[in-house]
């Protein structure tokens, strides 16, 4: 039988030119590494067509232990306050080799 | 010749070439990345050019074009800013994003002045190039101050809270000009000019199959994108409306005019010259400016500025403008 934990899995959308700020945002709330693709859509900021630098937006994944959870959150919060629009949603995940997700960012 | 030989420049006709085949919806579609590596290749082929001739130019003009170029970056926005105002249908911070974005440049709208120009076998000073590079960035600068004044007047007419974190910019106006100058298409225009400037010219010389002789046909490509964008940003002209689609017609004609006169009386230049200022003077960025503005100014509304800039004001002076400003400008030659 595998060995697989309870983690949050946190997603967040939002404008490729936010990229340092999410990253920075993510190591200071201690996530132990994140994945990050470039991403293309529409919604309330009209069309993102991934073409110019200005309308291509990002998709960033983390998996964080669920009590870091609420810090990041207040941050991208404080993001979302100041005009900048940030889709944001938590699953729950179930994760093979846990301790990986405890270690700090190693770059 | 007609007002409207530029339609016939094959640049032109790819760039209706894209237009038009999103209008019929074709499933015509570029790698995601290739619009970038064509611009960077434009930044770099234009700079090295400007910067081998620029190596004999004068520095004294050079430093006059220099300034006029400051004046016009730093001018243009504010009489946007304030024209958008004047609609009263416009947000404030809409308003200010916008206005920056008319007071920086348009390399592609600059290139496809220069293939009108070469076409019609029209002479043209030097310097517009290093005026295209000094007016990426000042509008920035004052699209920043704009909005950090409308900011505070909202706050203090008790419209917006006061925002506990500082402004979306974060690091105040040392980091803002830092930004503003530093973005990439600057680095690489300047950084070209100043390798055509020092570099041995019989070395260059060695480029040109890279830098000449395929130019136009990496331009035609661009604006074929570029039409493509444009197209897709028509669809969205409803979303704008008219008062504002009216704005990305008026304010370039504005700026051309305020171009022209500054090309042909401030710096002295030829037809060709003062052509081209009157193209910096109207072009609208959608490179460097758009990405600033949603790092900066959260709250505006990209698909405003946008839409204006590159499915309105783009395609203007591409198909009309040009023509337009060259045609004012012999008459400015011939009435003085």
């Amino acid at each position: 039988m595998h060995q697989l934990v309870p983690q949050k899995l946190v997603t967040v959308i939002a404008s490729d030119v936010l990229e340092d700020r999410l990253i920075a945002t993510v190591r200071n709330r201690g996530a132990s590494g994140y994945t990050l693709v470039r991403a293309r859509g529409a919604g309330s900021d009209g069309l993102q067509s991934g073409n110019l630098d200005a309308d291509t937006n990002l998709m960033l994944k983390l998996i964080l232990p669920p009590e870091r959870v609420s810090g990041l959150l207040d941050d991208l919060e404080i993001l979302n306050r100041k005009g900048y629009h940030l889709t944001v949603y938590v699953t729950d995940v179930l994760v093979m080799g846990h301790e990986k997700f405890e270690r700090p960012m190693d770059i | 010749m007609s007002a409207f030989s530029n339609l016939l420049i094959p640049a032109v006709l790819f760039f209706a070439l894209g237009f038009f085949a999103r209008l019929i919806k074709s499933d015509l579609r570029f790698p995601p990345d290739l619009a970038k590596i064509l611009s960077i290749y434009l930044l770099v082929s234009i700079g090295l050019h400007g910067g081998m001739e620029l190596a004999n130019a004068n520095l004294g003009e050079a430093l006059v074009a220099v300034i006029w170029a400051l004046v016009l970056g730093l001018l243009l926005p504010v009489i946007g800013y304030a024209l958008l105002i004047a609609t009263r249908r416009v947000a404030p911070l809409d308003a200010a994003a916008i206005a920056a974005h008319y007071g920086s440049v348009s390399a592609g709208t600059f290139l496809t002045a220069i293939a009108f120009l070469g076409t019609q076998g029209v002479e043209y000073e030097r310097y517009p190039l290093i005026m295209l590079a000094v007016m990426e960035s000042p509008a920035i600068v004052v699209g920043l101050l704009l909005a950090s004044w409308t900011r505070r007047r909202a706050v203090a007419g008790g419209s917006l809270r006061p925002a506990d974190e500082g402004e979306p910019g974060n690091g105040g106006l040392g980091e803002i000009l830092r930004e503003a100058f530093t973005n990439g298409s600057v680095v690489l225009l300047v950084g070209s000019m100043l390798i055509g400037a020092i570099a041995n010219p019989n070395a260059l010389e060695a480029l040109d199959p890279f830098t000449a002789d395929i130019f136009m046909g990496m331009l035609c490509l661009f604006l074929l994108e570029m039409g493509l964008e444009a197209g897709r940003r028509f669809g969205d002209f409803r979303r704008v409306g008219l008062i504002l689609g009216g704005f990305g017609v008026v304010m370039p004609l504005i700026g051309g005019v305020i171009g022209l006169l500054v090309g042909h009386f401030m710096l002295g230049f030829s037809v060709g010259g003062t052509t081209l200022v009157a193209v910096l003077g109207a072009s609208a960025s959608y490179i460097a400016v758009p990405p600033a503005m949603r790092l900066a100014i959260p709250e505006a509304n990209p698909s405003l500025y946008l839409t204006l800039s590159l499915g309105v004001t783009f395609p203007f002076n591409v198909v009309f403008g040009i023509p337009i400003y060259h045609h004012l400008a012999v008459l400015l030659a011939g009435w003085t």
